[in-house]
């Protein structure tokens, strides 16, 4: 399980402090969830801290009870950043041989690798320098990269942005291969439609705040998500601003 | 240390692919290749080839070493392709000294090519097997290690062209520096003078200890135990450099 306790980001140091995560605390078990909010809602930080590529302010992350920055956590995890650089030069067959070798059982022979680039739907791209691949192949060379270590946790940043309506359904599709395969996904999206269709939870994060965590049927009650979403964050933004006025009063 | 050996050949395997580093390899192969015509038309002796020689790879070598240690590691950090190696079972003091070894081996590659050609042009022009110039190459190279690290060190907390700022005052000051001071004693310089002499001597790297071209030149006697201890000098700042580097890089939010 992830596990967000009391999670706390503030970037900056003194006067230009921002606060970009603010007492975060969330239990994910579900197989999908998916973490929603708008851009700049403080989703990215969210997954950078349990990816180890942050550390949270205050809080604690853990997954199944170990620190998620520790190796042994690593281990288990994958990770698909938004918008992926790679190296340029490489070929994607190189780029997923580089990433395998960094984990303990790094020892992936091509075939699996291989396996990997034809389920993210560019294995004729194998041995392409990374240059030449188009947007969407660079996302679907993100996922692919994702699984080198066989994880049990996936977290993914945005993963179907850029890609085409036939890659979109297809990474989907992986997706729900891989719950089926026992494998929890962490979602970060901003696309409503996606939740609705693929995820089994969600969280709501707006300005930082986890606005609602929990099953999707539960939070649309038979309402489309996308006119939930908007209903909640507008109760957020009225709550915050009445306690603002007050306490100018 | 698997990591920090995957990180660094998989540096060395990006670097070479460069166009800019293979560029200036041909460059220094060509600047040798002429030293072998001028031998016979300009410069007439020996030791005049050889100093232009070895004064030749050693600007091609600080050139790629500016190149390499101001960018390379601080372009995966900018461009964030550094997230998909620090979400793995990878720190960031691997991935640092990872980058350090991967660059280190370039330019040792590159002094190798050009150490070859260096030999042959020298023995073309009559001067045998110049064991002391490959000893000059080594002690170049020992200074570029020290000048990426100096370079990857300021490219944590600086963007690359500031690096390239930074890094090359520091070279300029590394060789005037011991000048600075022999001839403010020399001068009879005291005071606050003297002090801020010895500050600049003592703040940035005496990187005259690693030249032994005149050495090699005039194939006098290497004086052996500035050899060892130019190669002493080296590791302990560049361990220092590192140190300061991780603790920088530890610290910075990517």
């Amino acid at each position: 399980m992830i596990s967000f306790s009391h999670v706390t980001k503030i970037y900056g140091k003194r006067k230009k402090q921002r606060v970009a995560v603010e007492d975060f605390s969330l239990d994910v078990a579900a197989p999908i969830c998916g973490f929603l909010g708008q851009n700049g809602a403080g989703k990215t930080t969210v997954v950078k801290m349990v990816t180890g590529l942050l550390e949270p302010t205050s809080g604690t992350i853990t997954i199944d009870g170990m620190p998620s920055s520790s190796a042994e956590s690593k281990q288990k995890m994958g990770f698909m950043p938004e918008t992926p650089y790679f190296y340029e030069s490489m070929t994607g067959i190189e780029f997923l041989r580089f990433c395998a070798e960094l984990f303990s059982a790094g020892d992936r022979d091509d075939a699996f690798l291989e396996g990997l680039l034809k389920k993210a739907g560019i294995a004729e791209a194998r041995d392409y320098e990374i240059h030449t691949y188009s947007k969407g192949m660079r996302q679907r060379l993100g996922f692919a990269q994702s699984l080198v270590n066989d994880p049990e946790y996936l977290f993914l940043d945005e993963p179907l942005d850029g890609l085409d309506p036939i890659g979109r359904h297809d990474l989907k599709e992986s997706m729900l291969a891989l719950k089926q395969e026992g494998r929890k996904i962490f979602l970060n999206t901003h696309i409503l439609y996606d939740v609705e269709e693929i995820c089994d939870e969600v969280g709501i994060i707006h300005e930082g705040k986890l606005l609602y965590a929990g099953s999707v049927k539960n939070f649309c009650a038979g309402r489309p998500l996308e006119e939930r979403f908007v209903e909640i964050v507008k109760e957020h933004e009225k709550k915050y601003e009445e306690r603002r006025t007050k306490k100018e009063a | 240390m698997k990591n920090i050996f995957i990180i660094a050949r998989n540096t060395v395997r990006l670097e070479i692919r460069g166009r800019i580093w293979l560029a200036l390899l041909v460059f220094g192969l060509g600047y040798l290749g002429i030293m072998l015509f001028l031998s016979d038309l300009v410069l007439k002796e020996l030791p005049m080839v050889k100093a232009f020689a070895l004064l030749g790879i050693y600007f091609f070598n600080a050139i790629i070493a500016l190149f390499l240690g101001t960018t390379s590691f601080y372009r995966d950090v900018e461009r964030k392709t550094v997230y998909f190696i620090l979400a793995k079972p990878v720190s960031r003091a691997q991935f640092l000294i990872g980058k350090f070894f991967g660059l280190c081996a370039v330019i040792f590659l590159t002094s190798a090519l050009l150490a070859v050609a260096y030999l042959v042009v020298i023995a073309l022009a009559g001067g045998g097997f110049d064991a002391l110039g490959l000893l000059a190459i080594l002690m170049q190279w020992l200074e570029m290690s020290l000048f990426v690290a100096f370079a990857m060190f300021v490219s944590t907390f600086s963007s690359s062209l500031l690096a390239i700022v930074y890094t090359s005052a520091v070279f300029f000051l590394g060789h005037v520096v011991s000048a600075l001071v022999d001839d403010a004693r020399k001068m009879g310089i005291g005071g606050v003078r003297l002090l801020f002499v010895n500050i600049l001597y003592y703040l940035f790297p005496n990187l005259e200890k690693f030249n032994i071209r005149d050495v090699a030149v005039h194939a006098v006697a290497l004086p052996w135990a500035s050899f060892g201890y130019a190669l002493v000098y080296a590791v302990t700042y560049i361990v220092l450099l590192l140190f300061a580097a991780i603790w920088i890089f530890e610290k910075k939010e990517i």
